[in-house]
């Protein structure tokens, strides 16, 4: 197939004339993104918190990314699930926002956290009679105060003025918070986003911990997926917190005080610790006026210290086993760099290589070719701002077993490692990633939410569509080496899920 | 140590720190009142409309859009697994996929990959039963090969054997691991239970995928019927004018035959009525609980629709703001998630209950707690404050209605396909806004019955309890293979 690698030039050419943007060249020939070159503005305020504010013409809609740099890799075990669990309160209003008797509540606050302290301590006994008396109890009391409480106030005013999508999420690096918003309601969520970062109030703390641990109960402990990667990352990680789950340990989160949680807020959710996107039918004027008028007053906060943890290096492959009532199923791990670091590049090329779409090698070999799976597909995780893993799955295809998957993984990996990727595969991948360089600015929530993501990460929202354009740099050697360096057999873990014998 | 006495400190301790902004804290007003206080200007917008045109008979509707160098090209044709015979479900279902997948009468199945991925073009092929919806996504430069290609995926698919054998060996995986997730467990058998033999409740079996029934005649056979001229209407939206556009829909169109005859209609449900409590027993350290009965409401510009669909998001439908999740979360904790379901077919009855999922102790109470939701929603109104939530989001947000040109051309699709009033979102906005609450309570009243709710759960029979569920209804114990 003879086609010119025609796409990069015009294709960024062609965005830069329909945003209608300067066509500023860049010094040294350096060529920009279209992502780089949107008109982004930045709005730093005195306590640290930044905005980054961007119009784009369309509907008279808004989207709003919250993002604070602390998350689960922030937490210490026995206190696990306390970002997330964060996550939730941060929807139950203020002072005054979810509230009818706002003294009422807090007087019964202080009463339902000593009990929940005894509780502890029974628990820590052995006491399950007290103990149970005591949940009784604690529930008793948070229902005399929900009888101050105007419930999910805060979502209700969302709804009401027409928000879509109105959540959160919390990683190992960061707690996100979005919504969208009709735009003439703009100034609506700078209210609300700065009365609850500056005046939140835990109620139903107790009610929500039980949800969290339904959560929990939801995602891990009746999903067999959901299993397998939480024991898989904890046996890859041995010493670095990527290796505890975001949702929290479920005795961690029984016992996370409504204490922990308020510290912890009142520590590392302030300003200084904020990045805000914001990406639609906006003024970026008028963002930077109300930015200044909400959030200029708040104080800075803390900065969580710094995870000082390092995995050490894996001496030899590490296996383990998950019994479920469920199909069998693989998960492989490679402990790989953060994805700042120079070799993130060659191994985001080499897992859309393996397989980023039905001609890739593992897809071709594994799905197509030989049929021992339904699906494979590589993948980067826990997180981003450490090291990580590089993540092979596979679902075998009945009666081939997990051990077929593991050899044909190894066995591609190794070719490619020998061989290298040919021309015409890099180039495929170029495609895909010029093209990915257009579609990943078309949704204005995904926008802010690689504008926050990479202003949060790196200190400056370009860096995401730098990283991209560096992708187009990897050479075949570079994919040989990183696949040489990382993916082997001491480095890996491996995690497969088994049928459980017996009835 | 309470709240208030936290936040004084901490705000204390960090002013130090950062020396003058205590001050400023003071002087903007935040909080319920301030909130209150906002006035909003009206939105000044008025929606796009996507051009109409026809290309040798089929309808086209496209809108212009050259913010960035994207086409979407959209091909609905009606017709689906929904509406033939059971011995033709698997090619039906599969037909989208085998047209992807299966080459065409000149490209391999590989070749046809290989070009997909060398030009990044995206392309899904999906059907929801009653209709096949094909959607293709390109960079404007690489539009003509992308679009010639996909028509000859659509008019000229090769259904290569080898593709068919690769597709029954996922389906049939698939079959095999449906057990694997218990929400998608009773979910499936949930269909099953309430719909019996009609589309809605078959599940893929190896029967239905047995090497006769999946025949490349087969898929042809399906193809004829559904993916002919008749049956078609496209959209097109992104950086392209009709000028360009045209001559390769033409050649699209051309390609295909007439319709050979007219599509079946759609089987009427029997859905299942009389209630009943059904258990798939499973030690999970969650019970998956589904309830549901039919309800006779349908789709269409008439004030009981409109009530219903208030009252569904009352009940809980409409998130956060909805009664299941204020009592099954927010004041109960039993849940990570809970919601009413109230399907409205057009032509004909739907169902009405609810969902949600918890810990195996809490399964029975969760379940009387829906019920007696529901049962207040029949004996008193809704206050004239949860009717104005579930209205104003919607009044409110309907520019999210026009977010992309691509959301606004596949909607008009829909609409033209079924005949359907292309001013439905306005009239569906000014018919919701003259709900009242006894509309609501009436519609609940006459339409829902929570002593007639089948409900199955997938769970732990000891730890839910069966005593428990005794009073519920007639206790059926479900195997499932």
């Amino acid at each position: 197939m003879t086609v010119g690698r025609a796409l990069p030039w015009t294709l960024a050419w062609a965005v830069t004339i329909a945003l209608g943007l300067a066509a500023t060249e860049s010094p040294a020939g350096a060529q920009q993104t279209p992502g780089e070159r949107l008109p982004v503005h930045e709005v730093a305020l005195s306590n640290g918190m930044r905005f980054l504010a961007l119009r784009r013409d369309g509907a008279p809609t808004v989207s709003f990314v919250t993002r604070y740099g602390v998350g689960g890799v922030n937490e210490r075990v026995g206190t696990t699930g306390i970002a997330h669990l964060l996550e939730h309160m941060l929807f139950k209003g203020t002072s005054t926002i979810g509230t009818r008797d706002i003294a009422a509540e807090r007087a019964l606050f202080s009463r339902m956290d000593a009990t929940h302290d005894t509780l502890l301590v029974a628990r820590a006994r052995g006491d399950s009679v007290t103990a149970g008396a005591l949940r009784g109890r604690i529930a008793a009391l948070e229902d005399a105060a929900r009888a101050f409480v105007e419930p999910n106030e805060l979502d209700r005013i969302f709804t009401e003025a027409g928000a879509r999508g109105l959540n959160a999420t919390t990683s190992n690096d960061a707690t996100t918070y979005f919504v969208e918003l009709p735009s003439n309601r703009t100034e609506l969520w700078f209210a609300l986003e700065a009365d609850r970062m500056r005046d939140p109030v835990f109620r139903e703390y107790y009610t929500e911990r039980d949800v969290v641990a339904e959560e929990r109960r939801l995602r891990v402990e009746t999903s067999p997926f959901g299993r397998l990667y939480e024991e898989h990352l904890s046996a890859a990680y041995t010493v670095h917190p990527y290796g505890v789950p975001v949702v929290g340990f479920m005795s961690d989160i029984e016992a996370l005080s409504r204490r922990d949680v308020e510290s912890y807020y009142r520590r590392f959710y302030g300003p200084g610790n904020a990045v805000v996107a914001i990406v639609g039918d906006v003024d970026p004027d008028r963002i930077e006026s109300w930015a200044r008028r909400y959030f200029e007053g708040i104080p800075a906060g803390e900065l969580p210290p710094p995870v000082l943890a390092e995995e050490p290096r894996q001496p030899s492959e590490r296996r383990i086993t998950v019994e479920w009532d469920a199909e069998p199923r693989l998960r492989i791990g490679w402990h790989v760099p953060a994805s700042l670091h120079a070799d993130a590049p060659a191994l985001g090329i080499l897992g859309a290589l393996l397989t980023g779409g039905r001609t890739t090698r593992l897809q071709r070999r594994m799905v197509i070719e030989d049929r021992i799976a339904t699906a494979v597909s590589a993948s980067m995780g826990p997180g981003e701002r450490f090291p990580g893993l590089f993540f092979v799955d596979a679902v075998p295809r009945s009666p081939h077993t997990t051990d077929e998957q593991e050899r044909a993984v190894y066995a591609e990996i190794a070719r490619l490692a020998a061989e290298g990727p040919s021309e015409a595969e890099l180039e495929r991948v170029r495609n895909q990633i010029e093209a990915g360089n257009v579609r990943r600015i078309s949704s204005n929530l995904g926008l802010a939410f690689q504008l926050a993501d990479s202003e949060s990460l790196t200190g400056d929202w370009r860096s995401t569509f730098r990283q991209s354009a560096r992708l187009r740099e990897v050479t075949s050697a570079e994919v040989r080496r990183v696949a040489a360096e990382y993916l082997t057999e001491n480095n890996r873990t491996v995690a497969v899920l088994v049928r459980r014998e017996g009835p | 140590m309470t709240s208030a006495r936290g936040l004084r400190s901490a705000v204390a301790a960090l002013a130090l720190v950062v020396g003058n902004v205590a001050t400023a804290a003071a002087q903007v007003p935040t909080g319920r009142e301030a909130v209150r206080a906002l006035r909003f200007p009206p939105l000044d917008f008025s929606p796009p409309t996507p051009e109409r045109h026809e290309v040798e008979g089929v309808p086209v509707l496209l809108l212009e859009n050259h913010d960035l160098p994207l086409v979407n090209v959209f091909a609905r044709f009606l017709g689906g697994y929904g509406l033939f015979a059971r011995e033709w479900y698997a090619p039906a279902m599969g037909l989208p996929a085998l047209m992807r997948t299966g080459g065409t009468d000149e490209l391999s199945p590989d070749s046809v990959d290989n070009l997909f991925e060398y030009y990044s073009i995206e392309a899904s092929f999906g059907t929801g039963g009653g209709s096949v919806s094909i959607a293709l996504n390109t960079v404007t430069q690489h539009l003509d090969v992308a679009l010639d290609l996909w028509s000859d995926l659509i008019a000229r698919p090769g259904f290569d054997a080898d593709a068919i054998d690769l597709w029954r060996g996922r389906e049939l995986e698939s079959a095999r691991r449906l057990q694997d997730d218990p929400g998608s467990l009773a979910y499936s058998q949930f269909n099953r239970l309430l719909y019996g033999d009609h589309p809605v409740g078959w599940q893929t079996s190896p029967d239905d995928l047995a090497p006769e029934r999946v025949a490349q005649e087969r898929f042809r056979e399906m193809h004829r019927r559904i993916v002919c001229r008749e049956n078609l209407i496209l959209g097109v939206s992104g950086d392209v004018s009709w000028e360009t556009v045209r001559p390769r829909l033409q050649r699209l169109v051309a390609a295909l035959a007439p319709c050979p005859e007219s599509l079946p209609r759609a089987p009427a449900p029997a859905i299942r009525r009389g209630g009943g409590v059904f258990l798939i027993e499973r030690p999970l350290e969650q019970a998956f609980i589904v309830m549901a009965h039919p309800a006779s409401v349908r789709l269409a510009d008439e004030p009981t629709y409109f009530a219903a669909t208030i009252g569904n998001s009352i009940l809980g439908g409409g998130g956060f703001s909805s009664r299941l999740v204020a009592r099954l979360r927010t004041q109960s904790g039993f849940t990570y998630t809970a919601s009413s379901i109230w399907t409205m077919p057009r032509r004909y009855d739907g169902v009405v209950g609810a969902t949600t999922s918890t810990r195996p102790d809490a399964a029975v109470p969760a379940i009387r707690l829906m019920l007696e939701a529901m049962e207040e929603m029949r004996s008193t109104p809704p206050t004239q404050a949860e009717v104005r939530t579930a209205v104003d989001g919607v009044v409110n947000g309907f520019a999210f209605n026009f977010e992309t040109p691509s959301q606004i051309v596949s909607r008009m699709m829909f609409y033209v396909a079924e005949e359907w009033p292309e001013d439905w979102l306005e009239r569906y906005a000014s018919g919701i806004q003259r709900v009242t609450p006894a509309q609501v309570r009436e519609v609940f009243a006459e339409q829902v019955h929570p002593d007639q709710m089948t409900i199955l759960i997938v769970g732990d029979p000891e730890r839910v309890g069966r005593e428990q569920l005794a009073p519920l209804g007639p206790l059926t114990v479900l195997q499932i293979n």
